[in-house]
């Protein structure tokens, strides 16, 4: 299979990674009707396979479940997922070919072998979903003709897809089109019914292209998302212990750091995160981001250069076939770590002393966003993708370190994003290396150790402009009030 | 027989305590000598919990001093138990890894930190949890929920017992059992308890706090504000003439009520009435090998106003989601509903429409920062928080349901800073507010303080007497009768 992205002319290339624009609620007004009566079968019963499931249920949709035999027959954890919510569960081969919709929510890597394994099962004109475009435009899969081909990604996890429809309200869905998979030209319709039927129009939806997703989520991933943090993380720790911060202090302010500071990121952009420092701090952060900048910013043109060419899904897909050689190899580095083997101590430390004590971790978070944006952006991805593929999702990657450490984290991320994340870390620690040789524990561990907090007006003002022109601010915010819109409690 | 106690006694010198949701108890005094057992009493929002909270160590003591708190407090009441449940859920939440979380099983929640194994084996087979010690905690029923927090207090080995409403949302039996076992540690363990109805307390009580509320004014001092509560008098129980004024004070009539009006925009499908409103055939619910309800055959005429109940664990709640739509098996039953066969292309919003419900799960449920004004709205539209617009009609009769329960004040306040019993008196206006085809009652007055319970019950009354409302209710008291009611369904335990 040849990668599809680099069979296209440059001119669709540029028109397809353009694609993403916020769709209106107005758009939503046939419901689910696109999908009244049809049979949806979902193949994979993890968190988003089992949430989506119930949710479409509840929204009155015809769902049952396609699970290996071995699955049913041990009654395995997804054949009790299925089966203890009163699902329909069969074979592929008994419920497949009955399907007008066939969800694939199983991980990125076991898509070639799903699709291969069920696409002669479908009957002919039917749809196949996906919620991530990798298989389709790396990987190149040829879908039989006569198959429509949609994407429709909930921009959260399959809990929250659940219990944000259980509230009447739903999550930021994703949804695109297979241009080269629409026969009858229903992917639209269908797309977006499905879209309302896991209540994702009442949040927003995003109306993108495969490549677009594929590009820019590769990208947010491997740079600012997951390796960012990773690199951050590992840094910030030896930095604190050579600064004689007690260990367990260390690794508490780190793990739970990233998702203190970026919950103010997710409320208020960066400039909301680096509001929360005092005026000192903020022009500290703000210089370290900028000479950060000044030093990634070669490796993040790299990341997406070599996503566009292909480079990157080609390497990666060869560890696959090695067994995973590299993966194994360098998650098992990752729990060597010094921060990974130290376990967080029982202290108090407060909302406020995560920014305070963490300026160099603000100030990575800002560059990498800032840097990510930038990145996407000059490669042609449009504004919007760009902004959710990295400001919009960091808190997530946070937030699943605060709960279970960077091993963990690269565990239970997909394993594209995993093996990106490494690439990244590998790059990015001895290309800071000589930064951290002029970073003290005023910026990580203890916070500025000033008598007053004056600073200077002209550059006070410089620093404010600065932060509030980025244009991942000006996106943000208007993403954000489209979403606040939605959920503004009136 | 002198008590081996293990403390002095505790002493609440003009203390003032704050919490975090700007709930201040103002210049408490009071003493606790370890011989006592004490109640606490007083209205909805008055701090009752608070307090109790207070002896817990929770809470900023402001001025004056607390003095002789004992190391090792044994605490169970609603917001622990919530707490408990919120902290079981986000171990499920916001996964990246596409898993399905099992949860913590019953056994470790009740033996991991347990100081006394042999009560808690003693207890869980009293309470009758020893078939669901691999259950998931938070698969459990509120009920079985309860008993887990109360094993795990009184097998704490506490040098004081601290249990907020611990009776309310158990079973006859269980509470029996509850009772007598306190009786029997009088001598051993001090207690404190925080009681909304008068009728439940235990003989081995000495004495009675109660609290009372107040608005401080903004002015008074620059930065408290909000709500405050003052513990207004103790009684001893011997002092018979005391006793009985605290007696009527609970008592009170309540006053002639009127239920603010419909939405007269909102449009409902008109049912058919020579369909039955709810016809379960056979219903069976069953997790694993475990059948929780079976083969429950029940039809609800329209007018045919129904009391539920059932010892804990007998699948009372999971009958009701059965009719709401929010149990995934409904879809496995047989099922009618408001002329919907369950199961052919309906939405749950078509069934919800139809249905105005409050019960203890969807307290817990309800956790998204909005204002009192907004819980009662969301009743409009059978969402959790406010999402599509509001007309002006539906806010206006929103304040009537706020003037009618006295908390017109409060109506821009958050809803999650409210005390238990306020919330769950917003939570029956929202039930109500819509005046649904079918209300469903799941022991509604759980944390309401006598006074708030008669004008919930009066309430009620008023909705069965008129026509457009079928009447679900689910009650452990027998005291809590509502006349209008003559219908009885009791469900037995299966497991």
């Amino acid at each position: 299979m040849a990668n599809y992205f680099n069979t296209l002319p440059l001119r669709e290339q540029l028109a397809q990674l353009a694609k993403c624009r916020f769709m209106y609620s107005s758009e939503f007004a046939d419901g689910v009707e696109a999908l009244k009566g049809k049979k949806m079968v979902v193949i994979g019963c993890g968190a988003q396979g089992l949430n989506q499931g119930l949710n479409l249920r509840d929204s009155g949709l015809d769902v049952s479940y396609a699970l290996r035999p071995e699955a049913i027959e041990q009654k395995r954890q997804s054949w009790k997922n299925a089966s203890e919510n009163g699902f329909v569960v069969g074979t592929y081969e008994e419920l497949i070919p009955t399907a007008d919709v066939v969800l694939n929510l199983t991980p990125d890597k076991q898509h070639t072998s799903v699709v291969t394994t069920v696409m002669p099962l479908m009957k002919e004109g039917a749809c196949l979903s996906y919620s991530h475009g990798f298989n389709i435009v790396e990987e190149g899969m040829k879908v039989r003709e006569d198959l429509t081909v949609i994407m429709v990604a909930p921009k959260c996890p399959g809990s929250e897809v659940r219990a944000e429809y259980v509230r009447g309200f739903g999550v930021p869905t994703l949804i695109a089109v297979h241009e080269a998979n629409d026969p009858k030209g229903e992917g639209l319709a269908l797309a977006k019914a499905y879209a309302v039927g896991t209540g994702g129009h009442k949040a927003g939806v995003l109306m993108s292209s495969f490549i677009a997703e594929v590009k820019s989520d590769l990208m947010g991933e491997q740079t600012i998302l997951c390796g960012m943090l990773q690199t951050g993380s590992l840094l910030c720790f030896d930095k604190m212990i050579e600064e004689g911060i007690e260990p367990g202090y260390a690794a508490k302010l780190i793990q739970y750091g990233w998702e203190n500071i970026t919950e103010a990121l997710k409320y208020g952009g960066v400039t909301n995160m680096l509001d929360r420092l005092s005026n000192p701090a903020k022009i500290k952060a703000f210089d370290l981001a900028e000479e950060m900048k000044d030093i990634m910013r070669p490796l993040y043109n790299k990341h997406q250069d070599d996503i566009m060419s292909g480079h990157f899904s080609h390497t990666m897909m060869e560890d696959w076939a090695n067994d995973d050689a590299n993966l194994h190899k360098w998650r098992a580095e990752t729990a060597e770590t010094n921060f990974e083997k130290t376990p967080a101590a029982d202290v108090e430390i407060t909302e406020q002393e995560y920014f305070d004590n963490g300026i160099l971790m603000v100030a990575m978070v800002k560059a990498g966003v800032e840097l990510a944006f930038e990145t996407m952006t000059a490669a042609g991805i449009i504004a919007e993708s760009a902004y959710y593929e990295s400001l919009h999702e960091t808190p997530l990657i946070a937030n699943t370190i605060a709960r279970k450490k960077l091993y963990e984290m690269n565990a239970t991320i997909s394993d594209t994003a995993e093996y990106g994340c490494y690439l990244y870390n590998h790059a990015c620690v001895p290309l800071l290396a000589d930064f951290m040789k002029g970073i003290k524990s005023d910026v990580i561990g203890k916070g500025l150790d000033l008598d007053d907090n004056g600073v200077d007006n002209a550059r006070l003002i410089e620093v404010n402009d600065a932060l509030r022109a980025h244009p991942v601010e000006a996106v943000g915010s208007v993403l954000r009030g489209h979403m606040a819109d939605m959920k503004r409690i009136l | 027989m002198e008590p081996s106690s293990r403390f002095e006694s505790i002493q609440l010198n003009k203390a003032t305590i704050s919490f975090d949701d700007r709930f201040t108890l103002s210049e408490i005094d009071w003493t606790i000598e370890p011989h006592q057992h004490w109640v606490i009493t007083g209205t909805n929002g008055s701090g009752k919990s608070a307090l109790a909270a207070a002896l817990a160590g929770v809470g900023n003591i402001e001025a004056g001093s607390v003095q002789g708190l004992p190391q090792n407090v044994g605490l169970v009441s609603f917001e622990a138990q919530a707490e408990l449940i919120a902290k079981e859920l986000k171990k499920d939440d916001a996964d990246i890894m596409d898993v399905i979380s099992l949860g913590t099983p019953v056994s470790e929640m009740i033996f991991e930190q347990c100081q006394d194994p042999e009560l808690a084996s003693e207890l869980v087979e009293k309470f009758g949890l020893t078939t669901l010690l691999d259950r998931a905690f938070r698969k459990l029923s509120t009920g079985e929920t309860r008993k887990v927090m109360l094993i795990r207090a009184l097998a704490s080995k506490p040098d004081l017992l601290i249990l907020d409403e611990p009776f309310d949302g158990l079973d006859v039996d269980t509470l029996a059992m509850l009772q007598a076992h306190l009786a029997s540690i009088t001598d051993t363990v001090p207690m404190v308890m925080v009681l909304n109805r008068f009728d439940e307390m235990p003989d081995f009580i000495t004495h009675i706090a109660y609290l009372n509320k107040e608005r401080l004014e903004k002015n008074r001092g620059d930065k408290k504000r909000g709500d405050s509560g003052r513990l207004a008098f103790t009684v001893d129980r011997e002092d018979e003439a005391a006793f009985n004024e605290l007696y009527q004070l609970l008592h009170l009539k309540t006053t002639d009520l009127s239920l603010p009006e419909a939405d007269p925009a909102a449009k409902l499908p008109a049912l058919d009435p020579s369909q039955p409103l709810v016809k379960l055939t056979q219903a069976t619910i069953q997790y694993g090998d475990t059948v929780i309800v079976d083969k429950l055959d029940w039809t609800i005429e329209h007018g045919q106003h129904w009391q539920l109940s059932g010892p804990n664990g007998s699948g009372k709640t999971c009958v009701l989601s059965l009719i709401t739509g929010d149990h995934p098996q409904c879809y496995t039953n047989d099922i009618f509903v408001f002329g919907f066969q369950r199961g052919n292309g309906e939405s749950i919003w078509q069934i919800k429409q139809f249905i105005g419900y409050v019960s203890t799960a969807l307290q817990w449920e309800y956790r998204v920062s909005t204002s009192c004004k907004n819980v009662i709205i969301s009743g409009f539209h059978d969402s959790i928080g406010v999402y599509t617009k509001s007309t002006d009609q539906q806010k206006k009769i929103a304040d009537q349901w706020l003037e009618l329960l006295g908390m017109q004040e409060r109506a821009d306040q958050p809803f999650n800073k409210l005390s238990y019993g306020d919330q769950r008196l917003l939570l029956i206006a929202r039930a109500m507010v819509k005046h649904p085809p079918l209300l469903i009652l799941d022991e509604p007055c759980l944390g309401l303080d006598d006074m708030n319970r008669q004008l919930v019950l009066a309430l009620i009354e008023k909705i069965c007497a008129g026509k457009e409302t079928t009447v679900l209710y689910v009650n452990h008291h027998t005291e809590d009768k509502i006349k209008e009611i003559d219908n009885h369904l009791a469900l037995e335990k299966n497991h």
